[in-house]
């Protein structure tokens, strides 16, 4: 019942912008349902002019009858007319709803921005809220029906009085990250009150979740007080209402079972509606993608890997063993965006490539489609991945099963979260071991040990007991190269392995990945952004830019001397690959951003930064040998700059940049 | 069991104490809002002023409020709610015969709905695709029928058109177990569709955010089967929110026996609230609505104990 929310907050949109009412639209269940509300208030409140029948009048020759021209829904026990009965309670059955609506979601919204605002305020509505939810509310609102009577309107408040806490426990969080926004601190800063700042930042980002819960309140104050009325607490009785009029057909179940139809069809209806309604704009828009395609996705990906399989030619002039040569590899969004284009590389065994590019150049999804584990939603949309004769690219889920882990073995950015959280290293380490080497449970006890000392780790006793929450990050990030040594591959892929660490134990873990390169003779596909780690440990570099490699070649050449503008650019930009005396207030940055993938211009996808473009670019640009060793560059003026000595010119660097930078040199 | 979970447990149960006092207070305070004194309820209509100021005074109604709680109070925790004002009886006596039947109820509908909704939920969150569709679309329709109108169309299918189930009635576990069973049978199911439904979308959601997490990345990268995958690691990860859940439902249904207890004619804790506010009978909606807060308090306190103990992040720590 609760909705999935997604925060999205930018400071300068009206209340009623926020409110997302084009995925009302969009969504055929919640338009119905509006339609149906629209309609069902329009008919109510006309009713006294349209209503065949007055709700009390009786109709004796039609006592308990079905459908007819006369009773279109039929007649109940008294012979009144159901259809008019049912159009003439709507109104009230819906407004007192609405009572519990603005009195539950009101309440709790501004519980969750006060709570938002102060701590101590947070303490102590947590605590209450948490007593309110625990409660038998039923039985509640029932003795409040012995002392008030059935005084509607008042009970529904009461309602929305005990239901708050669950809307509060719902908002507290988004309430809490609109709070700590930038923009908040920039408003108290400029003197404005709490209260202000609630009014005007905090709750215009809560009104989508809002709307949502209002909708989803709605229709459980409906069912609620039909509930009360079937076992007698409605209106006082010759009023009719939807829930008194199922407790009088439940009576006539035996002789008449038509009466419980339009009633309950019409309740039911005005649920769904409200629920409808809520859903689709509760809908967060871009959920995360799953790790594990469900089974009608996976059955999907097997048949289109068969038929790539029967089209595609034999796999020719396969590579060497243990050698890794992709070819022309495409990746992109099911059924549209391209995120990855015509990537080409090779690695042969017992060396280090390094992929290089800021965020958003498609590395991390070259990487890991190398192993065939893109998220849902993204795979291959051309190309080969050649491995051992096989291409991994239209490769069968079964296959992939056999490489990873055993061929392939990837590391990841967060070890944190790459750990099972709720497993201790010992079960996850040896559970691997024992599939991975067709170990017995001793056997991959004893491997998983020496694994854990092999990759540095001293007291590995204690650490395969641990959960990994346990573990500081280096520590979590050794475990996480065990856990991929476990299946002794020939190939790692590093995704950003080091990123999130602390910067001594980075270089700890890249002298240890260096090691085992040196011992094991497996080769790594290390993605990184750090020119840096690119120096020490990558024998040769392919340079991404927006989903296409853009320079490729020799670590020491491309370093020392860079073709391609980009690879200037960031040679330029980067603090540890420049000498001791650049200060960082001269230090070159690259004005813009990496283009989305949507706005990928047809010529080079750099142009729009680059400071050499020229009209010779706004054709598309292929990669081409540079003439240095077996070095490769994408860009139609890499010879003319080459010949000229030309280099990035600093520009003037942004303070937040220096600041970043400095930090980073401090930390 | 260590220091951190002693002291949580130890939290949790002065919470617990501190909601149900809240409530005997509320419950007190809304039934001396109650329309008609004691003596004029017991004594029904027609009864003279005198007789009636005499039976308030016997039974202390004229006393200070704060007087008469820890009166109560002070009764109560000895297990003695007083005598009902409509036929005398010991309201204790009359809720110790109730409870069982409220407590089969909301425990078998619990533990029905928690089956169906986890099977349900997995079922769509993995499968995903058209059956995901088809599961959200029957979830969403169940969720939207109210109970008692489910009850009323199980009772016409099961009871009036083929006499599976008896319609009505409670025949107690003593009497004969496979009666019992059959008299609970309509009424759990009826309660669990509606939980079911809920606990479906709790799991589905978890499920999927599971799915999301990383750590399942790593699993696959390690050649782990997918059934593997699924069942214990994931399920695992989305186990606390899905427990915590039916602890929520378990409250619901338990409210939610009113209904299923006037539909099915069960004496049951319900049917005792329904009765005693609509009759004005004070001792015993003040007894029912404190031993429902117990029951309720006590139920949640145990599944939040264990969900605390699924997190190994609070167990060991
Ligand atoms: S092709 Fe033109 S725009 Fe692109 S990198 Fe080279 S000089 Fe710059």
């Amino acid at each position: 019942m609760i909705p999935s929310i997604t925060p999205t907050a930018t400071p300068r949109k009206t209340a009623l912008a926020k409110f997302s009412g084009h995925r009302l639209l969009t969504s055929p269940g919640g338009l119905a349902g509006a339609v149906w509300l629209a309609a069902l208030v329009a008919a109510s409140l006309t009713a006294p002019w349209w209503l065949p029948y007055k709700t009390e009048d009786q109709d004796f020759t039609a006592v308990l009858s079905g459908p007819s021209a006369a009773h279109w829904l039929g007649a109940d026990e008294l012979g009144r007319d159901l259809l008019s009965r049912i159009f003439a309670s709507a109104a009230g059955t819906l407004g007192t709803s609405l009572i519990t609506v603005i009195v539950g979601v009101g309440l709790g919204t501004i519980l969750a921005m006060t709570a938002a605002a102060s701590d101590r305020a947070e303490g102590i509505i947590s605590r209450v809220t948490e007593i309110m939810m625990s409660l038998p509310g039923t039985v509640i609102i029932l003795a409040v029906i012995g002392a008030v009577g059935t005084n509607i309107p008042l009970i529904m408040a009461i309602l929305g009085i005990l239901i708050s806490a669950g809307i509060y426990r719902v908002m507290l969080g988004q309430a809490k990250s609109l709070q700590s926004q930038l923009y908040v601190d920039a408003a108290k800063v400029d003197g404005v009150g709490t209260l202000g700042i609630s009014v005007r930042h905090v709750l215009p980002g809560l009104m989508n979740t809002v709307v949502v819960q209002s909708a989803l309140i709605f229709a459980v104050g409906m069912l609620i007080q039909a509930g009360l009325a079937f076992i007698g607490f409605g209106p006082p009785i010759p009023q009719p209402s939807w829930g008194g009029m199922i407790q009088s057909a439940s009576q006539h179940v035996y002789d008449a079972p038509w009466l419980m139809v339009p009633s309950g069809a019409v309740l039911a209806l005005t649920v769904l509606s409200a629920n409808a309604i809520g859903n689709a704009l509760g809908k967060s828009p871009n959920a995360a993608a799953s790790h594990l395609p469900s089974a009608a996705i996976r059955r999907k990906r097997a048949a289109d890997a068969a038929a790539a399989a029967a089209a595609a030619p034999a796999v020719e002039n396969a590579p060497a063993a243990g050698q890794l040569s992709v070819r022309g590899l495409s990746v992109g969004v099911d059924g549209g965006t391209p995120l990855v284009t015509d990537v080409t590389f090779d690695v042969a065994p017992g060396t280090v490539l390094g992929l290089v590019g800021e965020s958003g150049c498609g590395k991390t999804m070259t990487a890991v489609s190398l192993l065939g584990l893109l998220p849902s939603g993204v795979s291959v949309t051309g190309g080969q991945i050649l491995w051992n004769g096989k291409n991994l690219a239209s490769a069968t889920e079964k296959d992939l099963e056999g490489i990873r882990g055993r061929d392939i073995a990837l590391i990841s950015q967060e070890p944190m979260r790459a750990l099972d959280p709720m497993f201790t290293v010992g079960y996850q380490l040896t559970a691997a071991i024992r599939r991975l080497r067709k170990a017995g449970k001793a056997e991959a006890r004893a491997a998983a040990l020496s694994l854990l000392e092999k990759v540095g780790i001293v007291d590995a006793q204690r650490i395969l007991k641990s959960y990994p929450h346990q573990i500081s990050g280096g520590m979590a990030q050794r475990v996480a190269i065990a856990l991929a040594l476990s299946g002794k591959p020939r190939l790692l892929v590093a995704d950003e392995p080091t990123t999130a660490l602390d910067v001594t134990v980075q270089a700890e873990i890249l002298s240890l990945l260096r090691s085992l390169v040196k011992d094991t003779g497996m080769s790594v596909v290390m993605v990184t952004h750090d020119l840096g780690v690119v120096a020490d440990i990558c024998d040769n570099v392919a340079v991404m830019y927006a989903g296409q490699v853009v320079e490729g070649g020799r670590t020491a050449s491309i370093l020392d001397n860079p073709r391609h503008p980009y690879t200037l650019a960031l040679l330029a930009a980067d603090p540890h690959a420049n000498t001791a005396h650049d200060m960082p207030e001269r230090l070159a940055t690259i004005k813009g951003q990496v283009p989305q993938p949507k706005d990928w211009p047809a010529g080079c996808r750099f142009a729009a930064r680059c400071q050499f473009a020229g009209s010779a670019c706004a054709v598309p640009v292929p990669l081409l040998p540079s003439g240095s060793e077996d070095g490769e560059v994408r860009c139609v003026k890499a010879d003319e700059l080459a010949v000229e000595g030309l280099g990035w010119l600093a520009t003037e660097v942004p303070t937040h940049r220096v600041l970043e930078i400095v930090e980073k040199d401090m930390a | 069991m260590d220091v951190t979970m002693a002291m949580f447990a130890a939290k949790r149960l002065l919470m617990a104490l501190a909601t149900v006092l809240v409530v005997a207070v509320l419950a007190f305070l809304l039934v001396h809002a109650m329309p008609g004194s004691p003596g004029a309820v017991s004594l029904g209509a027609g009864a003279s002023q005198e007789a009636i100021d005499d039976v308030n005074q016997r039974l202390g109604w004229n006393d200070p409020l704060a007087l008469q709680f820890f009166r109560w109070l002070g009764e109560a925790v000895q297990g003695n709610f007083g005598t009902s004002l409509i036929d005398g009886r010991s309201v204790s006596a009359d809720l110790a015969s109730r409870l069982p039947v409220t407590a089969s109820l909301a425990a078998g509908a619990t533990v029905l709905s928690a089956i169906l909704g986890i099977g349900l939920g997995v079922t769509a969150a993995v499968r995903g695709g058209l059956l995901d569709r088809i599961i959200g679309g029957f979830v969403g329709l169940l969720v939207a029928l109210p109970a008692f109108w489910i009850g009323i169309i199980f009772v016409y299918l099961f009871a009036v058109q083929s006499s599976v189930f008896p319609a009505t009635g409670y025949v107690p576990f003593e009497v004969s177990p496979q009666d019992w069973a059959l008299s609970l049978a309509l009424p759990v199911i009826t309660l669990a569709v509606g939980g079911a439904a809920f606990i479906a979308r709790q799991t589905r959601a978890s499920m999927l955010e599971a799915l999301q997490q990383e750590h399942i990345r790593t699993l696959r990268a390690t050649a782990t089967p997918t059934w593997k995958i699924l069942y214990v690691h994931a399920l695992r990860y989305a186990s606390l929110p899905i427990v915590a859940g039916i602890a929520l439902q378990f409250i619901g249904l338990f409210g939610g026996s009113v209904i299923a207890e006037q539909l099915f004619a069960m004496p049951g804790l319900g049917q005792a609230v329904q009765s005693s506010v609509s009759t004005h009978d004070a001792p015993a909606v003040q007894g029912v609505v404190v031993i429902a807060t117990v029951v309720v308090v006590a139920v949640n306190l145990l599944l939040e104990l264990a969900t605390k103990f699924l997190d190994p992040k609070l167990r060991a720590s």
